[in-house]
């Protein structure tokens, strides 16, 4: 407490210093200061609101001598009145400071003047609009009655004033400056509904400079106003926005993180809900922008070693993506080579297939089509870096579905696990071995198929079957950790397919989800699953149904583990 | 009934109260009850908004308020004058009392407590209150700003914000009037013309009598009545007092410029015909010096040449209905001066020429 009280006495001396400089924010200078620093000023002014709301108005005089002065030069800055809530908590400080029983003069006199500067902030600056304040007076309107729409006049003239063409390049230098300077001004009022045409039109404005003239303190003022849900505005002009100022995007895409990894976590409704919602898909169908979003998913897979949550993220964000391209443009394939440059166009293609458009029977072929295709470029790299397997990894994770799809087909189908579909979920799910580790897992994984698919269509079934069929009391080395993985999803797979798989689910999982990470797979795997299928309009309705129900549970048992203090999440 | 219209009445001269030094004997509970009352009239807005008979019998009473008031010149006002104002009269009750040295320093302690009642309140009607007061003190701030950082006048009087504002006004106003009362806007439109400043007034009729249709200010949301009176009808009645004016009509005509003039009047052919006829009567007025080469007033009033001339061109290059009468009148002027084609003898047949249509 007592170093909060330091602190807010320092950043007290800060603030009245800069106050000072910016005077009533007359210079351009002092303009671009001021609105630099607005979001800090109000954080300012709230600690100071709740530092005076403790303390009655003579302590606070003592406390803080200045601090009428301070107010006052608050006041007169019509671009911090102008900001977000500033107004706002600028008046409950004030109020503080209204003793409510003068008991000298000198307390008279002060309370005089802040009700002069109270009475100020809410009728301030009508001079500045003589004719209309007289004309509507005569009219007998008051000024709530037209302000809003004075400000819509405003805006709408300085809309087609943006609108015009400069006179053939005659004074191209002054009409430039004016813009910067107007989208400066727009800084503190971007929130302001009746701004909105204003801040779309300077969005869009192309001047014939090549250089950028908005200022980039509007850009972030715009983006974040829009990230907060402060402000709609038409998806065009997002991608200006987006495109002019990339910082924003990438904003824009880490705040998109955030609210997927934290809250939205195995929930992958309401990721595609919120990765739509964000319009980063369909700002995305801008090449420049899909390359920035797609790498900012690469450092992201890289930087979490290939995180569940990202490549689902990922997974979800290509297909709003291209349902995105789709509908802007019916011809999208053949415009692919802008967005994977470095990609063979035949295996994008064939990625980029959805499964609902390919007849069943075909999946298969597609799937060993895709595995030779890739397998030729990860095995063929001459130097055989790992560069190049993350690469070819990295473009089919986006259509990761298809890994999924392989490991249930080579369950379904009871027949001999083709080597290609083995291939590519030994890739899939651990990119970087070296083909002799791929290898053993593709040995491994066939093994396990094996024996599930005698049990397959077994009249009897027990968790122990399971138990032995997975090899987890085999002897020799453990696997490594993906090949586990793998085997896990192979058996909830089985689990969801057997007939009678439902019957054992519950005692398996139990068994299976040794660990909190376990289960969280668990969930993303069912989520993941009933997901696709539902994307896919797979007719499983006993499956689904267990599915839904383990899920459920599975959610349930997590969120009062959570709710209990249990182990933070991994 | 009655007794709704009874407490309006009696919440107006509150509002007066509220603006007077009589404040200086309320207590915390007086400033506590008008704020009470206030917020009872905005439910009655709320309420009565779509409830036709109600809403007008409110209306017609806040006009007679408002213009017995205005019978000594509509001033400053209660501020009350028509039902979308009793949707903010605890704002206007609010900003009065802020505004009032008069009222008490515990008085004005226990408004702020209640205007201002800081962070964490849920939305009540203070809270309402609170924010609607903040708002427009952003507001203001963001016109200042713009008006002073990024605001350039519109060299096309209808399109400068300022001015097409007051025009919606205008109309507006002109709207509720005509509900109100039977004979029409005009002995209002008298009292607007002797106190207001006259250039603003005439620019603000022009940006009316230009205004379309569909850009009459928003409506409230939901509460509006569908009315019979269209903002259209509001110009209609502009053009009736200015045809009804002759000598506003001709001060209209003379210190508007020419090119919005022409926009005018090519949207109203009644006024065309008047300003037609005040033109022609102008170019009589002149006589040609000799000497100077020139045509000039009698009189210093008179409209010089060069001024004429402009109206003529802007009327010449209006589309087509206003061109052909221009030449007509001109040629038949020019016919009845003796159809001379030599210079300096008929203004007619000088203008003609000037505009590039002689003979």
């Amino acid at each position: 407490m007592a170093q909060d009280s330091v602190d807010l006495f320092s950043e007290y001396q800060f603030w009245m210093q800069k106050l000072s400089v910016w005077d009533q924010a007359s210079t351009l200078e002092a303009q671009q200061d001021t609105c630099i620093h607005l979001p800090q000023f109000q954080r300012f002014l709230r600690s100071m609101y709740k530092a005076l709301k403790e303390m009655d108005s003579s302590t606070i005089i003592e406390r803080f001598p200045t601090i009428g002065q301070l107010l006052a030069k608050t006041c007169w800055n019509p671009f911090i009145l102008a900001y977000d809530e500033s107004q706002k908590i600028l008046i409950w400080c004030l109020c503080c400071l209204i003793n409510k029983e003068p008991q000298n003069s000198g307390e008279s006199k002060f309370n005089s003047w802040i009700r002069s500067l109270l009475s100020f902030i809410l009728s301030a600056f009508r001079f500045n609009i003589k004719e209309v304040s007289l004309f509507s007076q005569r009219l007998g309107y008051a000024p709530t009655d037209y302000y809003p729409g004075l400000l819509t006049n405003m805006v709408s003239s300085l809309v087609s004033e943006l609108g015009e063409n400069p006179l053939n390049g005659f004074n191209t230098q002054r009409r430039m400056e004016q813009v910067t300077s107007l989208s400066q001004v727009c800084i503190p009022l971007v929130t302001l509904p009746e701004l909105e045409p204003l801040v779309e039109a300077l969005l869009t404005y192309q001047g014939d400079e090549p250089q950028e003239i908005l200022c980039p303190e509007f850009f972030e003022a715009v983006n974040e106003a829009f990230l907060l849900k402060k402000i709609s505005l038409p998806t065009l002009a997002v991608i200006c926005l987006w495109l002019r100022h990339l910082p924003s995007l990438e904003k824009a895409m880490l705040r998109l993180f955030e609210k997927l990894l934290s809250s939205e976590r195995n929930h992958l409704q309401r990721i595609e809900h919120c990765i739509k919602d964000s319009l980063l898909p369909q700002a995305a169908c801008h090449p420049a922008i899909f390359r920035i979003v797609d790498e900012m998913f690469r450092c992201a897979l890289l930087g979490t070693d290939g995180a569940p949550e990202v490549l689902a993220a990922l997974q979800v964000f290509t297909r709003c993506f291209v349902e995105a391209l789709e509908k802007e443009n019916k011809q999208v394939k053949f415009a692919l080579k802008i967005y994977f440059p470095y990609a063979s166009p035949s295996l994008v293609m064939l990625l980029l297939q959805h499964p609902k458009d390919i007849p069943l029977e075909h999946w298969c072929q597609s799937l060993t089509h895709m595995s030779e295709m890739l397998r030729e470029m990860v095995e063929g790299q001459t130097d055989g870096s790992y560069r190049g397997a993350f690469e070819s990894w990295f473009l089919f994770i986006h259509f990761g579905g298809w890994a999924d799809i392989a490991a249930e087909q080579l369950l379904i189908s009871e027949a001999e696990p083709p080597e290609a579909l083995l291939w590519l979920l030994a890739f899939s799910s651990s990119p970087h071995d070296g083909s002799q580790q791929r290898a053993q897992t593709m040995v491994e994984v066939k093994v396990v198929i094996g024996r599930l698919l005698k049990l397959f269509r077994s009249p009897t079934l027990s968790g122990q079957d399971l138990q032995t069929a997975a090899g987890e009391d085999r002897e020799g080395d453990p696997r490594p950790l993906a090949c586990q993985r793998l085997v896990r999803h192979l058996l909830l797979s089985f689990l969801l397919w057997a007939p009678r798989g439902h019957t054992i689910a519950r005692e398996v999982i139990t068994l299976m989800a040794q660990t909190e990470e376990i289960t969280h797979e668990i969930i993303g795997f069912l989520d993941q699953t009933l997901y696709r299928w539902d994307q896919l309009c797979v007719e499983a309705p006993k499956s689904g149904r267990v599915a839904r129900q383990l899920l459920a549970e599975l959610r349930t048992q997590v969120d009062h583990v959570e709710a209990q203090g249990g182990p933070g999440t991994v | 009934m009655e007794r709704l219209l009874q407490h309006l009445e009696r919440f107006s001269e509150v509002l007066e109260v509220s603006r007077s030094t009589y404040v200086s004997t309320w207590e915390p509970a007086t400033v506590r009850r008008a704020l009470q009352w206030a917020s009872y009239l905005r439910h009655i807005h709320r309420r009565f908004g779509r409830h036709g008979r109600i809403r007008t019998a409110l209306e017609r009473r806040l006009h007679n308020q408002w213009r017995q008031k205005g019978s000594s010149g509509p001033g400053p006002g209660s501020g009350l004058i028509n039902f979308r104002s009793l949707g903010h009269c605890d704002v206007l009750l609010a900003v009065s009392l802020l505004e009032n040295r008069a009222l008490g320093d515990a008085a004005y302690h226990h408004l702020l407590q209640q205007l201002f009642p800081g962070p964490g309140v849920p939305d009540t009607d203070e809270e309402t209150l609170q924010n609607s007061l903040v708002s427009l003190a952003r507001l203001r701030s963001a016109v200042h700003i713009l008006r002073l950082y990024a605001y350039r006048e519109n060299p096309e009087v209808q399109k400068d914000p300022l001015v097409k504002t007051q025009a919606e006004l205008l109309l507006e106003h002109l709207q509720d009037v005509g509900k109100a009362e039977a004979e029409g806007p005009s002995r209002f439109l008298n009292s607007l013309w002797e106190r207001l400043p006259q250039n603003n007034f005439l620019k603000v009729l022009a940006a009316a009598l230009l205004l379309p249709s569909s850009s009459t200010r928003p409506q409230e949301e939901g509460l509006e009545l569908s009315s019979p009176e269209t903002p259209g009808e509001g110009r209609q009645e502009l053009v009736r007092w200015l045809l009804g004016k002759s000598n506003i009509m001709s001060v209209f005509c003379r210190n508007l410029p020419a090119g919005l003039l022409a926009s005018v009047v090519g949207r109203h052919p009644a006024l065309f015909r008047v300003y037609l006829g005040l033109l022609t009567d102008w170019g009589r007025h002149l006589h040609y010096d000799l000497q100077k080469g020139s045509w000039i007033g009698a009189e210093p009033q008179d409209l010089p040449w060069e001024e004429l001339y402009n109206r003529f061109q802007s009327l010449y290059q209006a589309p087509p209905p206003l061109k052909d009468e221009v030449l007509t009148s001109l040629a038949s002027c020019k016919a009845q001066d003796g159809d001379f084609e030599v210079p300096g003898l008929s203004i007619w047949t000088d203008l003609l020429v000037a505009l590039g249509n002689g003979t």
